[in-house]
């Protein structure tokens, strides 16, 4: 009876000790919740189902987020690049309804103010002390690397070969002006160069997308 | 797109909402490949599983406890 009564306190215990746990995480659980229902929706639009509808209420339910700076860098690029992808999906599909434009023309509004709101990194190196340490620069880099990560999973999913990823990534670093996309793109171009790929078309577009970027950050 | 490890840590999140415990350590599973270094999320799978261990533990004792009552009707 006391070893059934120590079990149900430490029960009780560890119950306890997830509700905390995910408590702490409600406004991320919300995030979480709206990108994988967005994921959903991406999902079924590439497998032609009409989708207009709910992807006009997944952006009048969460088009405060980016106003209300709830969102991570990362959640931004991978909104703006499932959101990308349901309008290229949208404008290929069979004659355009009034439906589709207005959604259209929403996305391409939710793409504007998403660029505007990321968060701009500007290295400005300090002047040196003996006790400096370059920690900073290395959580920005660790943070940055995950970034990418995320970003190769969106787009490497369910593509064949790598280079058909590197396209999507120059793609995205041209039309959304993304320095991810960049970096992920000449990560993987100095890679495939490795492998001796010859992979001058595609520095070709990278340094396009490159001079469209610092383009855009001019004019920002 | 999500990763089909995200999507199940995902669900793993919603079942523990739900205190589906047993459906939120199999998503725990599914997830475990893409955030094994994820400290934060295998403190949570850990958790799940040690409690799923404690309740298993507690149905086999209240089990051993429960005291058989048998009636007995005499004829008549």
């Amino acid at each position: 009876m006391t070893s059934l009564r120590t079990l149900k306190s430490l029960e009780i215990l560890l119950e306890s000790f997830l509700d905390r746990a995910l408590a702490q995480k409600e406004e991320r659980f919300t995030v979480l919740d709206g990108i994988n229902r967005l994921d959903d929706i991406t999902r079924a639009t590439h497998n032609g189902d009409d989708t207009a509808e709910p992807v006009g209420n997944w952006l009048a339910e969460h088009n405060r987020w980016l106003a209300e700076d709830r969102l991570k860098p990362g959640d931004i690029d991978r909104i703006s690049n499932m959101l990308g992808k349901i309008s290229r999906t949208l404008e290929s599909g069979d004659g355009s309804t009034a439906q589709t434009d207005k959604i259209g023309s929403e996305i391409e509004d939710w793409q504007k103010v998403a660029r505007t709101v990321r968060p701009k990194l500007t290295l400005k190196r300090r002047p040196e002390s003996a006790g400096d340490s370059s920690s900073d620069s290395i959580a920005l880099f660790d943070n940055t690397l995950e970034r990418l990560s995320g970003l190769f999973r969106d787009l490497s999913h369910s593509k064949q070969h790598l280079l058909s990823v590197l396209d999507g990534a120059l793609e995205s670093a041209r039309l959304q002006k993304s320095t991810d996309a960049l970096l992920l793109s000449a990560f993987m171009i100095y890679y495939l160069k490795q492998g001796g790929y010859k992979v001058e078309p595609y520095v070709k577009r990278l340094k396009e997308a490159e001079k469209l970027l610092k383009e855009a950050k001019r004019d920002a | 797109m999500l990763s089909s490890g995200e999507k199940a840590c995902f669900r793993a999140l919603q079942a523990l909402r739900d205190k589906e415990y047993r459906s939120a350590a199999d998503q725990f599973d599914k997830a475990a490949i893409d955030f094994r270094g994820n400290e934060e999320m295998n403190l949570l799978r850990e958790t799940t599983r040690l409690l799923m261990a404690v309740k298993s533990e507690i149905r086999k004792l209240e089990k051993d406890d429960a005291i058989e009552i048998e009636e007995v009707f005499s004829d008549g």
